[in-house]
């Protein structure tokens, strides 16, 4: 039925309907990423260099020192670190930085780097290369910080690691760009979502899957990626089919059952998502009653509670989620100081992934600062990052370490989460990455001629 | 080798499951159309916020189920409730101040509010993973082998049950009359002693609580992200275009119709990735179509 019957209407609808939906149309392009309660602020208690390394559980719950650890507030002039972080709607990076800056705090309320405070300066950016190749300069030529720590952005690393290079600067940061993890003044604390793909689909495949199905978001860079598993999945013989969807993903039941469909009976289905688009295709693939005719793996960012908490109890056990740092109630001396110090020093931020890796980058960054003999200048404070060799930590399946090399992958041994009860668990032991990939065998050969690993 | 395998496409087993996914969210797409239809009939205004004020009430309901303890029920009907007051609200707001200007202009001002509510969204609620449960997605039957969830039924039912209402509400009922009259003509209208801001004001609820309605459907059969609520009025507003904005019955086929061709281009990977242009290609075929004979008599300009 027509709500106007008559033909006499004025309003021009046809020219209307054309002009909002080209106006829609750009906008949609537009449009389209708990915590203990111990008042232990990490004052005190033993070394780090006890922790067991290894990402496995430990049976210590001391918690490791902020700095040196004396309870005292650091006075002087400060120590100035950098760090270049993206913010933009849909895509806020700053937990990451956040953690590294509680983890100063600490330090700073503990005798700060040999009793000088640590001043940080995090920069927001928004996906523009002018803007953060003027970061960058800002930060070295400006406010003179002595190193980079903590830097996590979509492009950074491609903008600005030319600039690092001629600067001096050995950064440590969380990587994104293909370029943090190929290059020669870029170490991350995170293997990125290349090889944490193949850690997931090395997985499933461990599982006994006949087939993998790699599914991941429709944005610049899925080539890069979708190289990885498929490198590894042929190295073990198994078929591979690869895929994408649009994000924000608008029809997750379907994206599910095309993806359970590729992988076929037997078969596992690989996400590389966020956790927000991750979820809708799990829930999709529940609602379909998907969830047990694959196995499911995802790449990192699926390693949140938060996400956990979202799935249900109906996903236990049932989600291999690949996991670049420890769960966050491991019971190790660094998670356990995470903890505290995020309770004390960032409460507003959720423990998870992101604010894990900042804490880490800092703390690495501190106790290789600490060693310093003299002033702390650009020079001798990226010779002391340069330096960091063989630094255990429970957050990390082993040791990291930074030294001369023409590129750095030092987290390349990951482990295994499943969802259990609305948290992320573990399920699997530190394992290495696949290397069939050609850039992790570089860097195995590189850790065995200089002793790293 | 069937036909369809011949011609490289996925087998028709494969087909299946996307057709009920399909008609489910053709069903969501269907309900908003039709409520943007009957506003913009009777008020002038075609409603760009529609997706945004029910992803508010989506993430209201949200919070109220995970964070308050309050029963789903009621965080429904807060949800729809929500819904028809934010729209009545802007509605009488704004609806007299606009009543005179251009259709695109009421139309960027809506956008407007959809900027405004989803800026509000984000700030509230961040981009965190989360999740609107209904339990009617717990359950359902099988048909053909194909799993059919009961969220997936109320969408469809939803659907056709709102435009059956909506279609006797406006032959049947006084205000339906007037609505009805709105459309033909806004002054004669008022002259004849209508109560015309009475009469918007309803339009604006009715719209607005069914905004909510859909809102909650898509946060349980999408998932709860305000950008991805927010921005599927485009589809919704494909379907209500193909009808020319002047029928809900047309609407409802079409909202149908871009769920379920857009469903059913995913398991064909040659041209999956470029289905979300579906309801825009669908649209302006239609436009192109229903517009020949005006092309014909003026010629193409």
């Amino acid at each position: 039925m027509h709500v106007n019957p008559l033909s006499g209407r004025k309003r021009p609808a046809t020219a209307l309907c054309a002009i909002c939906a080209a106006v829609l149309l750009s906008l949609s392009a537009c449009g389209s990423s708990k915590k203990d309660t111990s008042s232990d602020s990490g004052g005190s208690a033993k070394s780090s260099d006890t922790s067991s390394g290894g990402g496995s559980s430990t049976s210590s719950t001391t918690a490791s020192k902020c700095g040196l650890g004396n309870n005292k507030p650091a006075s002087g002039t400060p120590v100035k670190l950098g760090a270049i972080v993206t913010k933009q709607p849909g895509t806020d990076f700053t937990d990451i930085t956040g953690g590294a800056k509680a983890y100063f705090d600490c330090v700073n309320a503990n005798g700060g780097i040999n009793g000088r405070p640590v001043s940080y300066l995090v920069e927001t950016e928004q996906t523009d290369p002018g803007q953060i190749a003027s970061l960058a300069k800002k930060l070295a030529e400006t406010e003179k910080v002595v190193a980079i720590v903590g830097n996590i952005s979509l492009i950074e690393c491609s903008v600005d690691h030319k600039y690092w290079e001629a600067k001096g600067y050995k950064e440590i940061d969380a990587g994104i760009a293909p370029e943090c993890w190929s290059t020669p003044n870029s170490a991350p604390v995170n293997m990125g979502p290349r090889y944490s793909s193949d850690g997931a689909v090395q997985t499933l495949i461990r599982k006994g899957v006949k087939k993998i199905a790699f599914i991941q978001s429709n944005v610049p860079g899925t080539g890069y990626i979708k190289a990885g598993p498929e490198i590894v999945a042929k190295a073990a013989g198994v078929p591979i089919t690869t895929l994408t969807a649009n994000v924000p993903v608008q029809d997750a039941n379907s994206v599910a059952i095309k993806a359970v469909q590729a992988a076929g009976p037997g078969g596992g289905v690989v996400l590389n998502f966020t956790p927000p688009e991750a979820l809708k295709i799990l829930q999709g693939a529940q609602r379909q009653g998907l969830q047990n005719q694959v196995k499911w793996g995802c790449s990192t960012p699926c390693n949140t509670d938060f996400l956990a908490k979202a799935l249900g109890s109906a996903w236990n056990g049932k989600l291999f989620v690949n996991a670049e740092l420890a769960v966050t109630d491991d019971p190790g001396p660094d998670s356990t100081l995470y903890r505290n110090i995020i309770s004390k020093y960032a409460p507003k931020i959720p423990l998870g992934s992101f604010s894990q890796m900042g804490f880490i980058q800092a703390r690495i960054v501190t106790d290789a600062l600490m060693k310093v003999k003299g002033p702390i200048t650009v020079k001798t404070a990226n010779d002391a990052i340069a330096a960091v060799k063989n630094f255990k930590t429970d957050i990390l399946c082993k040791p990291f370490y930074y030294g001369q090399a023409p590129l750095h992958i030092p987290n390349n041994t990951d482990l295994t989460t499943t969802p259990k009860d609305g948290k992320m668990v573990k399920d699997e032991d530190c394992f290495a990455i696949s290397d069939a990939e050609p850039d992790i065998a570089k860097v195995r050969d590189i850790e065995k001629q200089q002793g790293a690993s | 080798m069937s036909a369809l395998a011949f011609l490289g496409l996925p087998t028709w087993e494969n087909f299946k499951p996307f057709i009920v996914t399909g008609l489910a969210l053709g069903g969501v797409y269907a309900v908003s159309g039709v409520g943007m239809v009957v506003l913009y009939q009777t008020t002038g205004v075609l409603n760009l916020a529609f997706g945004a004020v029910g992803a508010l009430g989506a993430f209201i309901a949200w919070e109220m189920i995970n964070n308050t303890g309050l029963p789903t029920w009621v965080a429904i009907l807060t949800c729809i409730g929500f819904g028809g007051v934010v729209t009545l609200t802007y509605g009488v707001i704004f609806g007299p101040p606009l009543a005179a200007r251009d259709p695109l202009t009421k139309a960027v001002a809506t956008l407007g509010l959809a900027l405004i509510l989803l800026g509000a969204m984000s700030w509230i609620w961040s981009d965190k993973a989360r999740s609107l449960d209904l339990s009617t997605s717990n359950s359902g039957f099988e048909v053909n082998g194909v799993l059919v969830n009961w969220t997936q039924v109320i969408a469809m039912g939803f659907a056709v049950g709102l435009t059956i209402v909506t279609v006797i509400y406006l032959r049947y009922t006084r205000t339906g009359t007037a609505m009805r009259a709105l459309a033909d003509d806004r002054e004669i209208t008022a002259t004849l002693g209508v109560p015309v801001r009475r009469v918007e004001a309803s339009a604006w609820f009715v719209s607005g609580c069914v905004s909510g309605g859909a809102g909650l459907l898509l946060g349980n059969l999408v998932g709860l992200d305000a950008a991805t609520l927010t921005f599927l009025v485009i589809s919704s507003l494909a379907a209500a275009l193909i009808a020319r904005l002047n029928s809900v019955v047309v609407t409802l086929i079409a909202g149908l119709a871009v769920g379920l061709v857009n469903a059913m281009l995913a398991p064909i990977l040659s041209v999956s990735e470029y289905r979300d242009m579906s309801p825009f290609i669908m649209a302006t075929i239609a436009l192109l179509w229903l517009s020949r004979k005006d092309i014909r008599v003026t010629g193409v300009r």
